[in-house]
């Protein structure tokens, strides 16, 4: 099983493991009683010192020849999908929902774009506000103690 | 009563005890969280306010009036913020922030619109909810709008993560995902819960000690190991027999020893 070095894509998690990422691997599987498929989740810890994947990434990885460690599995082979920053695999041109952003953007031209509105190209990357703003990247929990210090993933 | 266990308590008596209520020696101390309505601001991810407006403002439909510029002063006044009621200085506020973050001027019904529409009607029903708190029509619709912000923003995130992250600026919101599963908050999980903690910690404490007593010991052990391995080396070679320490193996000794005495003056050095 080890040695064969299996690709798996799957969506990444948050976690709060140091070098590693949570990915889900999610498959059907046949409920023969009611002959009908239902999701089931897989969860792999996949070795990533720098963090190159956040979560909701749909990313590829790839089984290790031997455990790294109890957890760790497999190693973060490529990042195929960023969350939020679709790209269209059959023209290459960024999507959002239904339509390009380049029809967007030109549509917006077309009324008179907005001074203040959003910018692509004046827009930082992802990731400036985790902590601050945006929670994210780790998971939150129903608040069931009150100890007097701040806890920012509880709800 | 559910006396499943006997207890000896001295050599005569004997004593039925209870056995399914654990009670935890420990002295932990568990203090249930204040319910906090989800209307509340600091639930629903609001950080900033409404601004404060001029009341002599005039109404959103007769800004760009000329015949009004010139009108009478009285007649001007009937047309200010101040002197209409406050559903009017809800459309001025929420044309306002609108105005904020919509693509181009006729922009009204794409996403940073709506959330913008819908982020200023929350704050002012709010607003309202805290002056008149049995106004159950508008605490309905204020929980069912936050929601529904919420939705709106976990599908932005989805489509276009940094028109996302942009969004939380400018309005100003904390956009926490939901926890995965609901539970009840229950004395019994809690104590669970802190207690597994404070194991994790005591356990993390011990550790730490163990690796400190263990690093202090790695000095004496290299010095002696090199003292030996040296004698060792000597005997060999006087002796004539096949040599199983070599210099090599006695530098790389003696350079970890270096970088150990290094770092740990470098440490002493922090402290003071």
């Amino acid at each position: 099983m080890a040695s064969r070095g299996a690709i798996l894509l799957g969506q990444c998690m948050p976690c709060i493991k140091k070098n590693a990422s949570k990915i889900r691997i999610r498959h059907m599987e046949l409920d023969k009683n009611l002959n009908m498929y239902f999701k089931k989740d897989e969860y792999f810890f996949a070795h990533d010192p720098e963090k190159v994947c956040k979560t909701g990434d749909i990313v590829l990885i790839r089984e290790l020849p031997q455990r790294l460690t109890r957890l760790i599995s497999h190693t973060v082979e490529k990042i195929v999908y960023p969350l939020g920053d679709i790209i269209d695999p059959i023209t290459g041109k960024k999507v959002v929902v239904g339509k390009y952003r380049d029809e967007i953007e030109d549509a917006n031209r077309l009324y008179g774009k907005s001074e203040k509105a959003f910018d692509y190209e004046k827009a930082p990357p992802r990731g400036r506000l985790e902590g601050t703003r945006d929670f994210t990247h780790g998971e939150t929990y129903i608040k069931y103690h009150e100890d007097g210090k701040d806890q920012p993933f509880a709800v | 009563m559910n006396f499943g266990k006997i207890l000896r308590t001295s050599s005569v008596h004997w004593q039925l005890a209870r056995d399914y209520a654990f009670k935890s020696d420990l002295k932990i101390k568990w203090v249930r969280p204040e319910k906090l309505p989800c209307t509340k601001p600091e639930k629903s991810g609001d950080l900033g306010k409404l601004p404060s407006i001029n009341e002599k403002e005039l109404r959103l439909d007769f800004k760009n009036s000329k015949e009004l510029q010139d009108a009478d002063p009285v007649v001007q006044s009937l047309f200010q913020l101040g002197n209409n009621p406050l559903a009017e200085t809800s459309r001025y506020l929420r044309d306002q922030m609108i105005k904020e973050v919509q693509r181009h001027p006729l922009d009204y019904g794409s996403m940073e619109a709506k959330l913008a529409r819908m982020t200023v009607r929350i704050r002012s029903m709010q607003e309202q909810l805290d002056k008149f708190p049995r106004n159950i029509k508008v605490k309905v619709t204020l929980k069912e709008l936050i929601d529904k912000r919420k939705k709106f923003l976990k599908y932005l995130r989805r489509w276009d993560y940094r028109r996302f992250e942009w969004m939380l600026e400018k309005l100003d919101l904390v956009y926490k995902p939901p926890p995965t599963k609901f539970h009840w908050i229950t004395r019994k999980e809690s104590l669970q819960k802190l207690t597994d903690a404070h194991c994790e910690q005591i356990k993390e404490e011990r550790l730490a000690e163990y690796r400190k007593v263990l690093n202090e010991q790695k000095i004496p052990f290299l010095e002696d190991a090199i003292k030996k391995m040296e004698f060792v080396h000597k005997e060999q070679i006087d002796l004539e027999i096949p040599l199983t320490v070599t210099e090599e193996q006695i530098a790389d000794f003696k350079r970890e020893l270096e970088y150990l005495k290094s770092e740990r003056e470098t440490k002493t050095e922090d402290r003071e």
